[in-house]
């Protein structure tokens, strides 16, 4: 199986949509940002010589979701799986630091409330951490797993030329259902929507909830969209909120609500799928016929950082075939390390997932979350959806 | 001497209250904002623009206030029986069993409704009760007890209730018996005594009850974010997310310093009628 | 009490108490017996267990944030109890200008919701930390000190309450006995004043402490990676997944809670014997 993962990742297909237009496009606005943007925040590391790592307080400050380490979800596994390697290799414990989700990690971070060595964001968001001036490009020849990792991935992390993120976990977002309780006429993100089952449905609470409108709505850019689109969405999602028995931050609250059949429909991401098959679910992940949103999270390295050997250490650990097996196996996450063994993963998730299908990944199956040029925008209107 | 007596508390105070304050407001009125790379101006438009109805969060509001109302009527409707009970039914284990009520308001507000949210959901100790007992299928179970503005509302009632018990108790507890009997000597009957003495001698500490309750389920966001579900968003929940989602910090200053405008002015206007040491000490 | 209640009324009034002591108590009486549970917190039941407690005390993070709200109620709980003494004092053994005013200030922590207040908090802090990080290249960051900083000020309206009143009933001429004895204001103080506050001064404290412990609001705001026990257990409410290793801690603090005002009621019995019943119907409540 470990070639047709191999193939996938490499596919053009792939990179000619979330590579090529994303990136290309962001480096774009990136020249014509780079003229604001201090010289201090994306100056070259090159000139600054880094302390060997003994001389580094350690202690390392990982600013992440749950789960990814902190043991929330598998104590042990996640240790083992993400960051023992770097545990051995420098004698330090990482802290961790978690966020709710991107857009509150954001947040904390634009305010200074939060001192972190390693960031862990989303594709999307990349754009919005190098303008803060909150992260430093990394040394790629310090992490020695990076020659592992798919190159064209790699691609994503790179702005203004400069590697400032190591995308590494990568997933799926779309409509994940009860099929014993679930009558499937088509597959849609419509389904989120359905007035058949009023109660039974599960959003996320963050407003990615407005392009997933979009999409729906059919708009020609869900992440860029005009005022008159945005208030339509909203609109649209207020009228739909009632359908809704809770939001969910973490998919984990989502996954036990689903397995106790308090609702039958959320938008979710791969772990669920993974928990559902395990469980012996009837489920459907839906290939929806807007196309599946894919995302792809890196991690950033912080600006003002003083465990920088650690950090890269850090990365090293979870760049390793190792980290990727754990993701896969346990929370049904791609990796960006093209060696890792997928044999790990059971023959009803590979179906689920579609990764023994080449064209997963290729539009207009599946679409790259990408960055959003005016999130407070989404964000002031999801904010009305809530209240209203 | 008092100036060292003082300064302790009053620069703690200055420092860490009177500051803060002051730099929540500066916010709303535009004078700071959280990437300086705008010029700060004082300007009324965040504020215009929330009173004027312009967003939704003046509904929110209104929505709010009902709630908080609802709650703290039924509240203090269902202490007052305890608080009569307790003060002119009950002679000798009066303090203890005052005691009982209001120690489940001493334990942890999270806890109370943890439990609550065990017992209300889909799946909860309630439901999970009503099929076993065949009462009503597990397909069918009651959905609307969590995850909505009744759930909120029956949380709140249950965490307030121990309090709000005390005012009430002890105001009830300080009437003068002679004024009972000086009504049923000049032929008041029990209903008639109650309605002409009782009750309004007791006015203060209902007012106060209701006081305690009203005023800070306003700015309620913990119970909603735990069992309010889409519905029973708040305002209070508003405040959060705007701070802790976005960058528009402008906005959410001005939904907090008004929060904290109508609790102070409704404090001050509930103050003239209530003295809140009148009510504490005797 | 006939002139209160017929005897109707009074049966009635005695059900509907012990009905609502029921309503109160039964979510507890929940959570405890679902901590022995082996499964879900649902009916049917699974069988007994107590591994729910033992697996608490290898939860590290779960003990973790109960030390730091423990250290954050005391300190904020000792600061408090110390301003609201001298706030005391100054209110009522000396005479200066602008008392109301001082007074408004004092007890104005009681009116701010702590949403807005943690909000406030944070906002200065983070003004504060770019200001050092811009002149001095340092920082102080949020976590447990500005958490008890939070504290002390909502706290302090409540131990000023529970202090004045003791400090009104102490006569005046007790201390004023001593100097004529030759003690200083100091020794006054310590020896005759002091002592004779404590109940109000323990009192106070345990409010204090009781308020900080299970205070949510402003440290979700300012906790920064050391989690207060509330906040801790809110971000696991939201991810059940520890749902009955919590539900068990939570029978072990409610007992805990209800030791302590017990034991308070104790000690308001024992003040009742030394300063009379006035004093003791007013109580710490």
């Amino acid at each position: 199986m470990n070639h047709f993962l191999t193939e996938r990742l490499n596919r053009r297909g792939f990179l000619r949509m979330a590579g090529a237009s994303t990136v290309g496009a962001a480096v774009l606005a990136a020249c014509r940002k780079a003229e604001n943007v201090g010289g201090g925040a994306t100056g070259t590391s090159g000139a600054a010589v880094h302390p060997p790592i003994g001389q580094e307080p350690g202690n390392l400050q990982v600013f992440d979701w749950s789960g990814y380490g902190n043991g929330d979800y598998y104590p042990d596994k996640e240790r083992l799986g993400l960051w023992q390697q770097y545990a051995d290799a420098t004698g330090d414990t990482p802290q961790f630091i978690l966020f709710a989700n991107d857009d509150a990690g954001y947040t904390k971070a634009a305010t200074g409330a939060v001192r972190f060595d390693v960031v862990h964001p989303c594709f999307y968001k990349y754009r919005d951490w190098v303008d803060l001036g909150a992260v430093q490009p990394w040394d790629t020849s310090l992490i020695s797993n990076f020659s592992s990792l798919n190159p064209k991935l790699q691609q994503q992390g790179i702005l203004d030329g400069k590697q400032y993120f190591i995308p590494l976990d990568w997933g799926f977002i779309a409509p994940i259902v009860n099929l014993d309780h679930v009558d499937v006429k088509e597959e849609t993100f419509g389904i989120l929507f359905d007035d058949r089952y009023a109660g039974k449905i599960s959003w996320v609470d963050t407003s990615n909830m407005m392009y997933i409108g979009g999409l729906f709505l059919g708009v020609s850019n869900a992440f860029d969209m005009t005022d008159d689109e945005l208030a339509q969405v909203r609109d649209f999602l207020i009228s739909k909120k009632h359908l809704v028995k809770f939001l969910w931050n973490q998919s984990y609250d989502f996954w036990l609500s689903f397995k106790k059949e308090e609702v039958w429909i959320g938008y979710a991401w791969p772990d669920t799928v993974g928990y559902a098959d395990a469980a012996g679910m009837n489920y459907m992940y839906m290939t929806p016929k807007e196309g599946r949103v894919s995302w792809v999270c890196g991690m950033g390295l912080a600006a003002d950082t003083e465990n920088y050997r650690h950090a890269h250490a850090y990365v090293d650990s979870w760049a390793s075939t190792k980290a990727a097996e754990f993701l896969l196996a346990w929370y049904y996450y791609g990796h960006t390390n093209t060696e890792a063994d997928l044999s790990v993963v059971s023959p009803g998730v590979v179906a689920a997932l579609g990764l023994d299908d080449p064209t997963v990944l290729d539009p207009p199956k599946a679409i790259p979350e990408s960055y959003i040029p005016r999130r407070d925008l989404y964000q002031q209107y999801w904010s009305e959806v809530l209240a209203s | 001497m008092t100036a060292g007596l003082l300064s302790a508390p009053m620069l703690w105070l200055l420092l860490f209250f009177v500051a803060p304050v002051v730099y929540v407001a500066a916010y709303s009125l535009g004078a700071i904002k959280l990437f300086p790379a705008d010029t700060g101006v004082i300007s009324f438009d965040d504020w215009r623009h929330f009173l004027a109805g312009g967003s939704v969060y003046l509904g929110l509001f209104w929505k709010s206030i009902r709630i908080s109302l609802t709650v703290s009527i039924v509240v203090v409707l269902l202490s007052y029986p305890i608080g009569y009970f307790l003060a002119l039914c009950v002679r000798r284990m009066k303090y203890v069993l005052l005691l009982l009520v209001i120690v489940p308001f001493l334990t942890s507000f999270l806890l109370r409704v943890l439990a609550w949210k065990v017992i209300l959901g889909d799946r909860g100790i309630l439901n999970s009760l009503l099929f076993s007992l065949h009462v009503r299928s597990p397909d069918d179970p009651i959905s609307w007890l969590l995850y909505s503005q009744f759930a909120v509302m029956l949380v709140l009632a249950y965490v307030w209730i121990p309090f709000v018990a005390l005012p009430i108790f002890v105001s009830l507890n300080n009437l003068d018996r002679s004024l009972l009997e000086a009504a049923s000597d000049l032929g008041a009957n029990r209903w008639k005594t109650f309605f002409r003495v009782t009750l309004p001698l007791s006015a203060p500490g209902l007012l106060a009850a209701f006081i305690f309750v009203f005023v800070p389920t306003i700015g309620e966001f913990v119970t909603p974010l735990l069992v309010g579900g889409p519905s029973g968003y708040l305002f209070g929940n508003a405040i959060q997310d705007l701070f802790t989602r976005g960058t528009d910090w402008q906005t959410g200053s001005v939904l907090a310093m008004f929060l904290l405008l109508v609790v102070a002015a409704l404090m001050a206007l509930f103050g003239r009628f209530v003295q809140v040491r009148a009510v504490t000490s005797d | 009490m006939e002139i209160a209640t017929s005897k109707g009324a009074r049966v009635w009034l005695t059900v509907f108490f012990w009905l609502l002591v029921v309503f109160l108590y039964l979510p507890i009486a929940f959570l405890a017996l679902f901590s022995f549970n082996a499964g879900d917190p649902s009916f049917p039941l699974s069988g007994f267990t107590t591994h729910w407690f033992t697996d608490v005390l290898s939860n590290d993070s779960l003990i973790g944030s109960l030390r730091h709200s423990a250290v954050v109620a005391t300190a904020s709980s000792l600061i408090a109890v110390a301003l609201g003494v001298m706030v005391s004092f100054a209110l009522l053994r000396r005479r200066f200008f602008g008392k109301p005013a001082v007074s408004a200030l004092v007890f104005s922590p009681l009116v701010i919701p702590y949403l807005v207040f943690g909000i406030s908090l944070l906002l200065v802090f983070a003004l504060v930390d770019k200001v050092l990080t811009a002149w001095f290249g340092s920082y102080i960051g949020l976590g447990l000190h500005a958490v008890v900083i939070g504290h002390v000020v909502v706290a302090l309206p409540y131990t000023i309450l529970t202090i004045l009143p003791l400090l009104e009933r102490l006569s005046v001429s007790l201390e004023e006995a001593a100097k004529d004895l030759g003690a200083s204001s100091r020794e006054t103080f310590r020896r005759v004043t002091f002592p004779l506050l404590m109940p109000a001064l323990i009192s106070a404290f345990l409010i204090a402490f009781t308020l900080s412990f299970d205070e949510y609001a402003i440290a979700s705001f300012l906790a920064g990676s050391q989690e207060t026990w509330p906040v801790f257990l809110f971000s696991q409410l939201r991810v059940p997944s520890l749902l009955p290793q919590l539900i068990a801690v939570s029978s072990l603090i409610f007992i805990a809670s209800m030791l302590l005002v017990l034991s308070a009621e104790m000690g308001r019995r024992i003040a009742e014997r030394r300063y009379g019943s006035e004093y003791a119907a007013r109580g710490f409540i």
